[in-house]
Formats: C-alpha cells, sequence, structure tokens
C-alpha cells in the first residue's frame, strides 16, 4: 500500500465519487487543481488559504480553540481554512498528513490485505507502563470504546477489530453503522473514503490504563 | 547521490498525546528526503500519534517494493528502540523478511551517528558565532534516568568526544532529571559565555519551558531576539532541540548507508 499505490487508488475514488474524507471535502477544479475545505464550510468564502502540502499538518494541529489534536481523526478539525493542490501526489500527500495512515488503510481493505487486531491482543502486548492497560474487564472496555471512540465526539473511524478472539463486539454501546465502512460517520449521509480502524489506537489504549489504575486508587477511598 | 528506488524509507518517531511540536521535525525530515527522490517511498509512523507503528504495517504491505528501512528517530538505543519498536513493527532482528519476501531493514536511531558530535559543534557555533570557544562553556542537555533509556549515556559520550577537541573551554553534561542539574549551571560554569544545546529530537515543554525555566532565561525572547540572555553577569547562548537541525534529514538516508555497509562487511570479509 505505498505512496504510488494509494495514489492510483485515490484517483479511482476520486472519479467513482469519492470526495468526502472524514470532515474533509475535495472539489476537483476545472484546472485540475483540488480545493479542500471543512465539509461544513462548502457555503462560506472567508477562508484562510494555504497552498502547501505540508500547510494540511499545520491545519490538522489545532482545533477551532487553538487546542492540539492528539487524534487526527476526532471529529474536531478546525474551520475556515481552503488549501490548493495542484496535483494528485500532493493531494495525497495531504490527506495523508489529514488522517495519517488511512488511505493505505482503505486501500488495503480493498485488496483484502487489511487484517484486524482483536482490543485484548493490542493491550496483552503492551509493556512498560501499559502493561496494566491489559487489566480491563470486559465490561469496562465496553463502556470505554462506547464512550472513547463514539462518532459523535470522539472518533470519526470505523471500527473493525472486535473485543477478543472469539468475535465479540467492540463495544454493545455503538450503534451497528459504527462498525460499517459504507456509512458516513459525520451524520451527513455522503459518500465517503471511509477512515478505517484495524487495530486500537495508542489513546484508546492509554484510556483503557488510566481506567485500570483510577480503579486501583479510587476504590479503597470509596 | 545514492539512489535506493528499490528501497522505502520509514522514519519512526516517539510523537505526543500532549505537544504539539513533538512529531513536527520528524515530518520536516521526512518530506525534506521525499523531495530528494531517493527512495521509492518515504512515510513516518509514531508510538504516540498516527500513523501508528501498526499501521506502518499496512505502508507496503503490497510488496511491490523489496526493501524498507526502518530508521528510529530517537537520540539513543533503549527501551523504545529495542523493545516498543521491534515489538510492533513486528521486527526480528536487524533483518526481518516478510511472507511476501520483502525484507525490512531495522537501522541504528540517529543518534548514534558518527556526525552528531559535528552537529551538535555546528548547533553549538551557530547559536553564538562570535564569541571565542576557548572562554566559553558548552553544556549539553540530557533527560537524564527518569526515562528508561540511554538518553543520558548518549549524551555523555558526545561530551567525551567533544572534549577531547579541546575547542571549548569548558564542556559539560546537564540534565533535567539528575545530577548535574541544568539549573546549578551557574555553580558549574566560570566562563563569560554559556552555550547551551538540548540533546533533544524536537522542542517542546523540555527545550521550551523547562530548560529555559531551569537556566533562568525566557527561551521565547531569546529566540525572537537572537541575543543573548544575561544572568549573573553572564551570556547565555541557548539553542533549539538538535534534533530540530535539518542536516538531520542527512543524518536519516545516512543511517541506511551505514545499515547496508555493516551488512556487508562480515559477507566480504567471508
Amino acid at each position: 500500500m505505498n505512496g504510488l499505490a494509494q495514489k492510483i487508488a485515490l484517483a479511482k475514488w476520486m472519479v467513482a465519487g469519492l470526495r468526502r474524507i472524514g470532515q474533509i471535502s475535495i472539489t476537483v477544479r476545472k484546472d485540475g487543481a483540488f480545493s479542500l475545505t471543512h465539509r461544513e464550510d462548502t457555503a462560506r468564502d472567508d477562508f484562510t488559504a494555504y497552498s502547501a502540502v505540508e500547510d494540511a499538518a499545520e491545519i490538522a494541529r489545532f482545533d477551532d480553540a487553538g487546542k492540539y489534536r492528539p487524534l487526527k481523526t476526532a471529529p474536531n478539525l478546525r474551520h475556515g481554512w481552503q488549501l490548493m493542490i495542484g496535483d494528485l501526489s500532493g493531494l495525497r500527500l495531504a490527506l495523508d498528513l489529514f488522517y495519517p495512515g488511512r488511505l493505505a488503510a482503505f486501500l488495503a481493505e480493498e485488496n483484502g490485505l487489511l487484517e484486524t487486531t482483536p482490543l485484548r491482543e493490542s493491550l496483552e502486548r503492551q509493556s512498560g507502563m501499559y502493561r496494566a492497560a491489559a487489566k480491563i474487564r470486559d465490561e469496562e472496555a465496553d463502556k470505554l470504546v462506547g464512550n472513547f471512540c463514539r462518532s459523535d465526539g470522539g472518533c470519526l473511524r470505523t471500527i473493525l477489530w472486535k473485543r477478543d478472539g472469539e468475535g465479540a463486539i467492540a463495544s454493545t454501546q455503538l450503534p451497528p453503522e459504527k462498525f460499517d465502512p459504507q456509512h458516513d460517520q459525520t451524520g451527513l449521509a455522503e459518500a465517503v473514503v471511509p477512515l478505517l480502524c484495524q487495530e486500537a489506537c495508542n489513546l484508546l489504549v492509554a484510556e483503557a490504563r488510566k481506567m485500570v489504575k483510577s480503579e486501583g486508587v479510587a476504590s479503597p477511598a470509596e | 547521490m545514492i539512489s535506493r528506488s528499490n528501497s522505502a524509507l520509514l522514519i519512526v518517531g516517539h510523537g505526543s498525546t500532549v505537544n504539539p511540536d513533538s512529531s513536527a521535525p520528524t515530518l520536516k525530515h521526512a518530506a525534506e528526503i521525499r523531495r530528494r527522490e531517493i527512495f521509492a517511498d518515504v512515510a513516518c509512523c509514531f508510538w504516540k500519534e498516527e500513523p501508528s507503528l501498526r499501521d506502518a504495517l499496512l505502508f507496503f504491505r503490497d510488496g511491490t517494493i523489496p526493501e524498507v528501512y526502518v530508521v528510529p528517530n530517537f537520540i539513543s538505543e533503549g527501551y523504545f528502540t529495542r523493545t516498543v519498536i521491534p515489538r510492533e513493527l513486528e521486527l526480528t532482528g536487524p533483518e526481518t523478511h516478510r511472507s511476501s519476501g520483502q525484507i525490512w531493514k531495522y537501522c541504528e536511531p540517529v543518534g548514534n551517528h558518527r556526525g552528531m558530535t559535528e552537529l551538535l559543534l555546528r548547533r553549538a557555533h551557530d547559536v553564538a558565532p562570535e564569541i571565542s570557544e576557548a572562554e566559553t562553556s558548552l553544556l549539553i542537555v540530557g533527560h537524564g534516568t527518569s526515562l528508561n533509556d540511554n538518553s543520558a549515556a548518549a549524551a555523555k559520550h558526545q561530551v567525551e568526544k567533544i572534549r577531547a577537541l579541546n575547542r571549548y573551554g569548558t564542556v559539560l553534561n546537564v540534565y533535567l532529571e539528575e545530577p548535574p542539574l541544568v539549573s546549578d549551571w551557574l555553580k558549574l560554569t566560570e566562563t563569560r559565555n554559556v552555550v547551551i544545546v538540548p540533546f533533544f529530537i524536537s522542542d517542546g515543554l523540555h527545550s521550551d519551558e523547562d530548560i529555559p525555566a531551569m537556566l533562568g532565561i525566557d527561551a521565547a525572547d531569546r529566540r525572537s531576539t537572537g541575543a543573548p540572555s544575561q544572568l549573573h553577569g553572564r551570556s547565555l547562548f541557548y539553542s533549539t532541540a538538535i534534533g530540530t537541525d535539518p542536516k538531520f534529514a542527512d543524518v536519516i538516508i545516512e543511517q541506511t548507508e551505514t545499515f547496508r555497509a555493516q551488512r556487508l562487511e562480515p559477507q566480504s570479509a567471508s
């Protein structure tokens, strides 16, 4: 799923009408350039203009309130910008800065090469300070994933992994469409390049650890 | 110029969930290396940011690129380079053969590069070009023992090499979390000029706030004016983290060269 393969796939997705990815809208201009904006900004014209591929990283770094976005697939992409990209190579790189690794994941899925890892396996693999995360109980994990990964306020990825090797659902608290790559997780019901999640991210692992740790500290005091 | 049209480069950074500047140098070096068109593909991955190390397993899975060089953008060998990166990237040794036939080549961290001493010296010179080095103390700042790695040992090694060159009046290691502490700079030095270079991969909490606070200077003010901070009758010249140096792009490329040379040596000797 190298950069060139992603670029070719991206061209195909554009032609197929997949011009939304996460909170980003892509418009193909007559001169072949691409205009990227926040999907909720398509009606406005008071943009701050950007034209370098690397500007994507800068735009993606902070939310509207100027707060750092450690999770790039969180639904808090800032508004008010327009990024003009001259060619497909640049578009591929820019989208990879907005949503790192997601084009590769979608392409791998299309080619039947996307392997998913159950949450338990990810947690049990950890060492050092994150080793404790594996102690999270099933019902706690269910609640944590239901809250941390939810599309409205948590993360816009489509979860493909299971809770364990037995195939338990990642969280019973999430709606069925959270696991459907065809579904637009923003709720805007458009055709999208999905942000596939093949394995729990480090932020979720850290939250699992936090939950285990806080339990250990909080219990005796309660 | 070297050409690696059959190879991909994967740069591994630490990243951060709280520090927005942590991954910036790694992304910048990757962009510069990509611009030079040496490798068939250049990608980054991070322990604490996206794309994750696990995501990186997907990047070259189609197997069209025969070899992938993995370069840790870390100051030293340690927990991350020996435990976390091999585990997450499923590396079994210096060379890992995937089922597709693709070979992943695990290089040494950038901090081990033979040119690191020269980079530190250049950084020290750039921040204080007009001063007499013989009448200057050079402080190399490391993190110290709280990190489960060898960054302190790596910083110490660099200081020993710089000291042996007899260029600066004094060359010392100072640390954030173990003695000799950065905050003891006044006691540790006697020269009028003091140059401080953080031996870190990126600017962030440590180099922007912790070290300046321990020195007693305003780093933001220092960097905007370019003038040294005057304190206790001394001039303090404070540099940005060594890892932000654009030369790190060359260092990353050269770590792949070093890997290749080291793998060739035993074969040619036999």
